[in-house]
């Protein structure tokens, strides 16, 4: 059975801006002082969830959205879905925006921890999910069965989703967001509940959802994953945008230190020369001296030779996505800190 | 500019809800206005405030008073029954069926049966003139009712009431659903009563209209009858003088 | 055509809860039960078989729309199965269109049934000739079932399935009702009576959709009566569907 892969809804954006102001044709989601306030019925007070948000994701590229619990992230992600209602600011996905329905019909979208009709199976309901994202009823069928399929779900097409685990439920919301192949794909924390080998078929996707000219911005908590996936990423903190860069202009404006791992104990008193920039740490069968300043490395290893130490590896340590977002996140603040305003 | 514009569209969206919101419910409230003036409706408020027990329990039904009245007729039942059978004791059988039939004004049967019950079983004629009156009131062009009246007056114990009699059974044979009857029994009780010249003319009706011919054979005869006592001046060749009903059952001391 | 998918889904979804065929053994079992309290009736037998049958109907079918009516917005946001909708080109009023479609298409169907059912009684009871008054309190009782669930789904969208349920049958009593506020309203003072009056006209008129008395009697109701109520039924449907999706424009769905 054969399946056309392909931008069956492509759409020629006509480059000319609109009389509201419509973003660049190059871009896939634009958000512009995006604001979304939440009013309590109680108290009355106000507490912003994104704050004069201006994110752009471009066509074609695969953006990472991060952020701390409650930075701000599926906030975001629901007013472009059209979940939310913007308290201020604009937003455009594809050229359109978002307040206007036909705006997703060329969206895919996949909640966090997606649930969906107990009473269905899951040809049902991704003929369900393509009827409603305008597939003939003939189309709708097929592609179901070959998402179910593609998923890892066809060997029972007609189980009950009441009978789905969490993973299962995973992959069939990912079947849902596909199956229309849609131009944007927003996906909230897609590698939720999956298994390494479920990752790794998640990443494929997305990987493959590129190769077919859409655009996916995605936000996870699985760092390495966006690492091995994104283009750019976006940190969003406390409701606002911190930063956007690529992964490689993160991790390497971080700088870098070079480890040297050398065998047996060697009883080595660091030169006074090196000391400001050469740390060591013995471990039960080797020594590590950690270089953090990498033109004196020259200086280290022939300091290390002359001394008669079997030197084993040489290795340059970059900080991970990890790591610079964890200290993103906690720079400037105190641990709990939250700098929204509140009215 | 392009702010305002959202909030134009998502406005214009609400506005046009309202609109259709408040279009629609002004012509459905002048809808329902229209058919509670010019349709038939249940009895109104303020003659179900002379029946306070019914008039209470029926807004509690909501909507199901005949069903309540179905029920409430098959507990009747069984309440004649049990005190039929036992002690010959009625003491709630108005209240019983006054409420039977304010739940269900157009209940023809539960006036009769409970008028003739109370009348004879109850010894409460009075309680059972009031039953079958308050079911002419909620249905005035039931010949069957105003019939069955006639009959409860012609058989009132201590003694028969012909002068009301007469006109009841004079308003059934006026209703489409009278018994056939009710046109020469108006006439017997008219008769019967002392007023032969008003008898005459309901049994001269009776002999034109009825396609018997033993019936008007009838007619003729009580028409002589009548001619004779008119022109002898002895009512007594006309007019019986009836047995005095009494009550079917003695009741225990 | 979006709202028939919705509509779809929502009928299946009430046809394969099994409350909906558990409410329909429950009115055929009630239509057999009747059977055994005729021989009591003295002689009433066939207006009590009406009236306990289409009284069943209406109660059952109440029944539904709040079991299942009061839940069936508020339980999709409660579960965030409506992410998987609304992210995907439909309009919210379309949304809720098609869940007031679905559930009232599943009523008619339970409405249906039964009325069917009851007609085979009377038939096998040598009662046929009431059939037609039946069908017709029938279809009015459907209809006044089609407004109460444009109501539960007004109520579902803004509030949760707990409250919603009891506003729903908290309109529908008062509904029941209409026609003593209507009442009250002449006899009350100008602006208390004109208070009453307003509060007749927001509530449904529900009187207008019962006929069973004449169904009993076997009697047709007058066929201006019937115009009339599926008149004022499209429009309060209408009305009442147009609120509910405004109050759902605005809303955010956590």
């Amino acid at each position: 059975m054969q399946i056309s892969i392909g931008l069956h809804h492509q759409r020629r954006f006509s480059g000319r801006p609109s009389a509201e102001g419509s973003p660049d044709p190059g871009l896939a989601v634009r958000t512009q002082g995006l604001t979304k306030s939440y009013r309590s019925p109680w108290t009355g007070r106000v507490q912003r969830g994104v704050e004069d948000l201006d994110l752009e994701v471009r066509r074609g590229e695969i953006m990472g959205y991060l952020g701390p619990n409650g930075a701000g992230k599926t906030t975001t992600l629901k007013v472009l879905t059209g979940l939310h209602r913007a308290s201020r600011g604009r937003a455009w996905i594809l050229g359109e925006p978002v307040e206007k329905s036909s705006s997703r019909r060329r969206l895919g979208f996949l909640p966090e921890q997606p649930y969906f009709y107990d009473h269905l199976n899951g040809v049902e309901y991704l003929e369900l999910a393509g009827r409603l994202s305008e597939l003939s009823a003939e189309d709708a069928h097929q592609r179901a069965r070959h998402w179910l399929g593609r998923v890892g779900l066809g060997d029972r097409p007609l189980l009950g989703l009441r009978k789905y685990s969490k993973g299962m439920l995973q992959r069939l919301g990912l079947a849902a967001a596909l199956l229309h192949e849609p131009e944007l794909l927003i996906l909230d924390e897609p590698m939720s509940g999956l298994d390494p080998f479920g990752r790794r078929d998640v990443r494929e996707l997305i990987l493959e959802q590129r190769q077919r000219g859409a655009t996916v911005l995605f936000s996870s908590h699985i760092l390495p994953d966006v690492e091995m996936l994104c283009d750019r990423v976006a940190i969003v903190l406390e409701g606002r945008l911190n930063r956007v860069a690529t992964v490689g202009e993160l991790v390497e404006g971080s700088g870098q230190t070079i480890e040297i791992r050398c065998s047996g104990k060697p009883a080595l008193e660091i030169p006074e020369k090196l000391r400001a920039t050469l740390e060591s740490r013995q471990h039960p069968h080797e020594t590590v001296f950690t270089l953090n300043h990498e033109p004196r490395l020259p200086d280290v290893l022939q300091w290390l030779l002359e001394a008669g130490v079997n030197v084993r590896a040489v290795t340059p340590q970059r900080a991970t996505l990890e790591e610079l977002f964890l200290a993103a996140a906690e720079g400037g603040n105190e641990p709990g800190q939250d700098r929204r305003k509140v009215a | 500019m392009s702010e305002l514009a959202a909030l134009e569209r998502r406005g214009f969206r609400m506005g046009v809800a309202w609109a259709l919101a408040l279009g629609c419910g002004a012509a459905a409230a002048a809808l329902a206005g229209f058919a509670y003036r010019e349709l038939p409706r249940p009895h109104p408020l303020e003659e179900l405030s002379y029946y306070p027990s019914g008039r209470h329990l029926e807004p509690a039904t909501l909507g199901h008073a005949e069903t309540a009245a179905d029920l409430a007729w098959l507990r009747a039942v069984q309440y004649y029954g049990e005190h039929r059978q036992t002690d010959n004791r009625f003491s709630r059988m108005y209240h019983v069926f006054d409420i039977l039939t304010t739940l269900s004004p157009g209940f023809v049967p539960a006036y009769v049966f409970g008028a003739f019950a109370l009348a004879q079983e109850g010894s409460d004629f009075p309680r059972a003139e009031q039953l079958m009156l308050k079911g002419l009131e909620a249905n005035p062009n039931s010949g069957r009712l105003a019939f069955e009246l006639g009959f409860l007056y012609y058989v009132r114990p201590g003694g028969r009431d012909l002068r009301h009699a007469a006109q009841c059974f004079a308003q059934a044979a006026r209703k489409a659903d009278g018994p056939p009857a009710s046109a020469r029994f108006a006439a017997f009780a008219r008769q019967h009563s002392g007023d032969l010249r008003v008898a005459y003319e309901m049994w001269s009706q009776v002999r034109e209209r009825s396609k018997n011919r033993l019936l008007r054979e009838m007619a003729e005869r009580e028409m002589r009858k009548i001619r004779d006592a008119l022109g002898t001046g002895r009512a007594e060749l006309a007019v019986k003088r009836l047995t005095t009903p009494r009550v079917l059952v003695t009741r225990d001391p | 055509m979006k709202a028939l998918l919705i509509a779809h889904n929502t009928f299946r979804e009430a046809t394969r809860d099994r409350v909906l065929l558990g409410v329909v053994v429950a009115g055929l079992v009630m239509l057999g039960l009747t059977q055994i309290l005729t021989p009591l009736a003295l002689g009433e037998g066939p207006r009590l078989t009406v009236d306990l049958g289409l009284s069943g109907i209406s109660m059952l079918g109440l029944l539904v729309v709040v079991m299942v009516g009061t839940s069936l917005v508020g339980k999709e946001i409660e579960r965030r199965t409506i992410y998987n909708l609304l992210s995907r080109p439909i309009a919210r009023p379309v949304y809720l269109i098609g869940k007031w479609i679905g559930l009232s298409g599943a009523l008619w169907v339970m409405v249906g049934t039964l009325t069917v059912a009851l007609w085979l009684l009377l038939c096998g009871s040598g009662l046929a000739p009431y059939g037609p008054a039946v069908l017709e309190a029938a279809f009015l009782a459907g209809l006044e079932l089609t407004v109460v669930t444009a109501v539960a789904v007004l109520f579902s969208a803004l509030s949760t399935p707990v409250l919603s349920a009891l506003y729903t049958l908290g309109l529908y009593c008062a509904g029941q009702w209409s026609y003593d506020l209507r009442g009250f309203a002449h006899q009350f003072p100008a602006g208390l009576g004109t208070t009453i009056g307003v509060v007749a006209n927001l509530v449904p008129n529900l009187p207008l959709f019962n006929v069973r008395s004449l169904a009993a009697a076997c009697q047709l109701a007058p066929p201006a009566q019937l115009g009339l109520a599926t008149l004022y039924a499209a429009l309060y449907c209408a009305c009442v569907l147009s609120l509910a999706a405004a109050a759902f424009e605005s809303r955010d769905f956590k």
